[in-house]
């Protein structure tokens, strides 16, 4: 068991799979299943890293930025408030500049200020686009989420770094599990921002750190920006949340597999 | 005159030993490498180094007293192996996109006699400095034969845990145990 536990494919597919899975269940009477996202990542953060926040580097402001968007998108859920989408984005530009702070400190000012202003946006669209979401059929952000995580995932362990890599891939395991019970029950699943908001969080603060601390490409975050608006955007038929899943997970997949190939052919064979 | 010559003695007198006994370095580059080994899953031991070092050394052997600044750049890590030193300088292990370098400042030199045995310090690695000491194993200093400028060298070696400087990733398969050799050599100012 212990050797299960350490063993890194398990810290961030399966044990956040699982976790997601226990948590979308508990809370869907709540309707609060999105916690799946935070439950699936503490899990792996747990097992692969820990909760120590100091010294207070970029991959551990990750995650503290997504336990804490987490906490702030349960309040917005639970009191429903609808009005904060904009507040977001500045929230999520302001916390990808505080991430990357160190880092864009050791460039040049030109390169500190378009570096910044590029991870900012890069992170401010993914939360707009997982938001807009929120308003379409719950399979949607599930399957962009799926997506979203495991293409930043895929793409920053190919660019070098185990510990972001498994940052994503738990995002990407943990809406998995939500997408899972969706398909086997053939009923939509609630999301909310208790979903979208931490998971577009860290994937972007995840990406954005391997584009700018590793060797993942910047224009891979292009194509994985795509997600959200891909899933958006793709036609479904009603009914049946089965061939809704079918149609989005291969579409969504599509935009994964492509930054993770780009990032393959910048930075080579996973060297671990 | 009798008077000019007796104020220069009286001055020298007040003057602490170390002042005027105190000989400063600074480290050669091109002779200075700080070596690393760990355990790789148990298999094997792996050796690498850093490639670029900057730094200052003063010792004073009269009053037996010393202060040792080096600065490593964590970018000029080399294993042999580009693509595991694109891991190692990466987010998982020296992060030196956010943590240029790595320090070491000394509180206090040891000596054996007139040489230096051991430095106390303190090893600043990804912003978590914890004391380390360098047990001196070699030391020597003399005219070097090609530059004829007064230089002195020493081996140093130490035994530090990666995760007390919070560099946990792969822990346990890789080795958390971390063996330091630094060979250091440095020129007269």
């Amino acid at each position: 068991m212990h050797e299960l536990l350490n063993h890194p494919a398990a810290q961030a597919g399966l044990i956040p799979f699982l976790a997601g899975l226990a948590a979308a269940e508990l809370f869907q009477r709540a309707r609060l299943s999105g916690l799946a996202i935070i439950a699936g990542f503490a899990a792996t953060v747990y097992l692969a890293s820990d909760f120590d926040f100091y010294p207070l580097n970029a991959s551990r402001k990750i995650i503290l930025s997504g336990l804490a968007c987490a906490a702030l998108a349960l309040i917005i859920d639970v009191l429903r408030l609808r009005w904060v989408g904009p507040l977001l984005l500045l929230l999520g530009g302001a916390t990808t500049i505080w991430t990357a702070l160190r880092i864009l400190q050791q460039q040049e000012p030109q390169l500190m200020l378009q570096w910044g202003a590029a991870c900012a946006a890069y992170v401010a669209i993914l939360i707009w686009g997982m938001d807009k979401l929120l308003d379409q059929e719950p399979v949607r952000a599930a399957s962009a989420g799926t997506a979203l995580g495991i293409g930043t995932g895929g793409a920053a362990l190919v660019g070098a770094s185990g510990l972001l890599g498994q940052f994503g891939l738990a995002l990407g395991s943990a809406a998995a599990a939500h997408l899972l019970i969706q398909l086997y029950t053939n009923q939509t699943l609630q999301t909310g921002r208790v979903f979208t908001l931490p998971l577009a969080m860290i994937a972007g603060l995840t990406g954005c750190i391997a584009v700018l601390g590793a060797k993942l490409p910047w224009y891979a975050l292009i194509v994985l920006a795509g997600i959200p608006l891909a899933a958006r955007l793709v036609p479904i038929p009603g009914g049946s949340v089965r061939i809704q899943s079918l149609l989005l997970v291969p579409l969504t997949s599509v935009f994964a597999i492509a930054a993770i190939y780009l990032t393959w052919r910048v930075a080579g064979d996973v060297p671990f | 005159m009798l008077k000019s010559a007796f104020t220069v003695l009286a001055i020298s007198a007040a003057l602490p030993l170390s002042a005027l006994a105190a000989d400063s370095y600074t480290i050669d580059p091109s002779h200075t490498y700080p070596h690393f080994s760990i355990s790789h899953l148990g298999f094997s031991t792996m050796q690498g180094r850093f490639d670029k070092t900057s730094g200052s050394i003063t010792l004073d052997r009269a009053a037996k007293t010393g202060l040792v600044e080096a600065a490593i750049e964590t970018t000029s890590i080399s294993t042999g192996f580009a693509k595991r030193d694109e891991h190692l300088r990466g987010p998982d292990f020296f992060n030196a996109a956010e943590f240029p370098s790595i320090s070491y400042k000394s509180t206090a030199v040891h000596f054996k006699g007139d040489v230096p045995a051991s430095v106390d310090g303190n090893l600043t690695i990804l912003g978590v400095s914890k004391p380390v000491t360098l047990k001196i194993d070699a030391f020597n200093c003399g005219i070097n034969p090609m530059s004829k400028k007064d230089t002195c060298g020493a081996a140093a070696s130490a035994q530090i845990k990666r995760s007390d400087f919070g560099v946990k990733y792969g822990l346990p398969a890789i080795g958390d145990d971390v063996k330091l050799v630094f060979e250091i050599e440095a020129i007269k100012n």
